[in-house]
């Protein structure tokens, strides 16, 4: 990454010696490529300000606000940071979302990996079970897939009903406050399919060359793994890492469906987001709301600086 | 590093792409439907939005009552809205947030002052000459008040009652109970017996514990109501705690579902997925007006019961409600379209025929009296019922304050609580009325 921003190609082009007289034509054509390029990226950069960066930056000011929507904000300094020191209900939420980020994301990239390595020892028909796998990942944050969840995991659901079937007496996985949160767990573990399609290219990536000559020196599978692929897989194992906790700190949509939108049983479905949402929209808090959305962005963007600095140490790339 | 990346920009572009396609279908929509609208006579064809909570059941029933209107009002189109209860305040709050909010909406007395008091609702007392007040029931009517001004108009009577299967009840070979007289104790002993004799196939009840009119009623049999008439809480720790005693002696004794089925379906608001709707308990506590929606969902012939324990304490903790309101969005572009649909709900025959007591009995006393004949079965069962009470219904409990809409979702919560043994009943009493008062401040 680091040495992607330090020679960027852009300058290597710019850079590149040619003889005088092309390089102005050159450059006044890369001028009006420039100017094109410009033009179409313009609706981007449009709908960057006006539904990115300027609800962003309103809603920094609202953090700072008393705000129930259909009145005026009313500024009211940093009361609602000091009110999140003594909400005990946001402190379950943190709760239920570390949990949630530190169970799962492990859970995930390691299935992720492992199916990728032995769909990379060539299966054959490789695309098909690749599409297969993937399938969850575009399903997992659907409502529909919540709604099945909650069907699947329920009281009478498929789950007890196989249980049954075998002699255990299930119970209510998602409406009991001990159980709720695994559910919605292996529901993300189940999403692997994105990680692991990347890992799938990563491991493409890694030449065999590498394994021949393990081979040469009489190598076990199990240390070519840990003495090759590992090391040389770090940069994707490290990007995945990265997006899977930040997209699991904003996990909403199944805790929202699952609970029907309470985070219950008892609070234990109680993500994060879930509850930014009750106290905007709920209890039309939208100043709280916004000062608690500006908090989770000061945890993700922690973690993502924890993540990069603590890759320095982990994190190999090949050249 | 970087060229990793590219395939993945190459899936957000493709991303984008179909965004932008679906996007360029939604205007494509947009304009024919527009033009379709501008078929209809009149000189500016009007489309208003008309919002509210319910089942399947009501949809059809309230869709007929618009098509009424549109055939009286040409230029005038409803687009009807509706989704189950949960999702509706939610829907509401997002919507009207957004300055989306539908022009005409089914309001609740618990919300009714929260929008009304920041400006999201029309004053409708300056629509006299649109809105045909003279019929209306004064005795609920001042409901709909807030602060001088008319926010909502209430749409019919309602009372909290427990809705019974006596079929379940015969099925069990359990006698219905008396329920002029029966106590909490009976109540317990019933819904055991049932679930005894029906080796838990049948409960006998659904949980109640997370029910805020129910404790409402149990708090008013001992002198007590939800809120002061100052808007404070006006119940005692001790009571709430006995509440839950009375609900954890019934889940123990099999009379109530486990704690995990409980809680499962505490949340469900359509009658369909009750455990009363699907024959799978012979009792559940509804408000009166759910009798039609429930009776069809299970199809049986349910009755209604005065809640247990009338006689037994203090008082009676009965009492009447405007099922819900009708209210209309400050921002609206047509106030007097919407003025006049309001009108035609409240005061029409035609409107009044296809709605019937479905939001409570009639508000419009001319047309209560006309419809009494025609009931079906089950509005006459729940008018009998409203007017057999009506003598034994001491008064009214106070308007709740703003931020009681946040009660039921806190009781719900303390309720499951309570139900897993998480916390004891006095601890989940005492939560409760710390977050209630947080919440109304």
């Amino acid at each position: 990454m680091a040495d992607a921003v330090r020679e960027s190609p852009v300058t290597t082009l710019d850079e590149r010696p040619a003889p005088a007289r092309p390089k102005r034509q050159r450059s006044s054509l890369a001028k009006r490529e420039g100017r094109a390029a410009y033009l179409f990226l313009a609706p981007w950069f449009v709908g960057m300000g006006l539904i990115t960066i300027g609800p962003i930056l309103g809603s920094l000011y609202l953090s700072f606000t008393q705000y129930s929507l259909l009145q005026p904000p009313e500024w009211i300094g940093l009361d609602n940071f000091q009110r999140m020191l003594e909400d005990e209900r946001l402190h379950a939420a943190l709760r239920v979302t570390f949990t949630y980020v530190f169970v799962s994301v492990p859970l995930q990239l390691a299935l992720a990996l492992a199916l990728a390595f032995f769909l990379d020892k060539g299966v054959r028909g490789l695309t098909i079970y690749r599409s297969v796998y993937y399938l969850p990942s575009l399903l997992g944050s659907s409502v529909a897939i919540a709604i099945l969840w909650r069907q699947i995991f329920g009281t009478e659901g498929l789950i007890n009903q196989l249980l049954a079937l075998v002699g255990i007496q299930g119970q209510g996985w998602v409406s009991h406050p001990d159980h709720a949160l695994s559910t919605l767990i292996v529901l993300n573990v189940w999403t692997f399919g994105s990680p692991m399609v990347i890992f799938l290219a990563g491991l493409r990536q890694i030449p065999t060359m590498y394994y021949e000559a393990a081979d040469v020196d009489g190598a076990s599978g199990f240390t070519k793994f840990w003495r090759i692929t590992i090391p040389l897989l770090t940069p994707i194992i490290f990007f995945n890492l990265v997006l899977q906790i930040i997209g699991s700190f904003q996990t909403f949509t199944q805790a929202f469906i699952v609970s029907g939108g309470t985070g219950g049983p008892a609070d234990s479905t109680l993500f994060y987001t879930l509850y930014v949402y009750q106290r905007g929209f709920g209890s039309f808090e939208m100043g709280y709301a916004s000062a608690l959305a500006w908090f989770l962005l000061v945890v993700i963007a922690g973690f993502t600086a924890i993540n990069f600095l603590a890759a320095k140490r982990w994190v190999h790339y090949g050249d | 590093m970087a060229m990793r990346f590219g395939s993945v920009s190459k899936v957000a572009a493709a991303g984008m792409a179909s965004a932008l396609a679906v996007a360029a279908c939604g205007g494509d929509d947009a304009g024919s439907s527009g033009n379709g609208g501008s078929e209809a006579r009149g000189d500016q064809p009007v489309e208003l939005r008309f919002a509210w909570w319910g089942s399947e059941g009501r949809n059809e029933i309230t869709q007929e009552a618009i098509d009424r209107f549109e055939e009286k009002n040409p230029g005038i189109t409803i687009r009807g809205e509706y989704i189950e209860w949960g999702g509706y305040w939610d829907r509401l709050a997002t919507t009207t947030a957004a300055n989306d909010a539908p022009d005409i909406m089914a309001q609740e007395e618990r919300f009714l002052r929260e929008y009304a008091s920041r400006g999201a609702l029309l004053d409708l007392s300056g629509y006299t000459d649109t809105i045909d007040f003279s019929q209306l029931d004064p005795l609920v009517m001042g409901s709909g008040e807030v602060d001088g001004g008319l926010y909502g108009i209430p749409t019919g009577v309602n009372a909290y009652a427990v809705h019974a299967d006596p079929q379940a009840f015969a099925d069990a070979g359990v006698h219905m109970p008396d329920d002029t007289s029966w106590t909490w104790q009976d109540y317990i002993d019933i819904t055991t017996q049932i679930s005894e004799a029906t080796g838990g196939d049948v409960f006998g009840a659904q949980d109640y514990g997370g029910n805020e009119a129910g404790l409402n009623i149990f708090a008013r049999q001992r002198g007590e109501s939800l809120y002061t008439e100052d808007g404070e809480l006006g119940f005692s720790a001790g009571t709430a705690a006995e509440w839950w005693e009375n609900s954890l002696a019934m889940r123990d004794s099999g009379g109530t579902p486990s704690a995990t089925l409980s809680a499962e379906i505490q949340d469900v608001g359509s009658p369909e997925q009750t455990l009363l709707g699907t024959n799978r308990a012979a009792m559940m506590w509804n408000w009166s007006n759910a009798l039609e929606a429930m009776s069809k969902a299970s199809g049986r012939d349910l009755v209604l019961l005065r809640p247990p324990g009338e006689t037994e304490n203090a008082r009676t903790g009965l009492f009447l409600k405007p099922a819900m309101h009708y209210s209309i969005s400050a921002r609206t572009e047509h106030p007097e379209e919407a003025a006049l649909f309001l009108d035609f709900l409240l005061n029409d025959d035609e409107a009044v025929d296809a709605i019937g007591s479905d939001r409570g009995l009639p508000v419009n006393l001319e047309q209560r009296e006309r419809i009494a004949p025609e009931l079906n079965e089950y509005q006459t069962i729940e008018a009998e019922f409203l007017s057999d009470i009506a003598p034994d219904v001491v008064d009214a409990p106070p308007a709740p304050p703003v931020g009681a809409g946040e009660f039921v979702d806190i009781i719900k919560r303390i309720n499951v609580e309570v139900l897993f043994d998480r916390l004891t009943t006095q601890e989940g009493a005492e939560r409760l009325i710390s977050e209630v008062e947080a919440a109304i401040g």
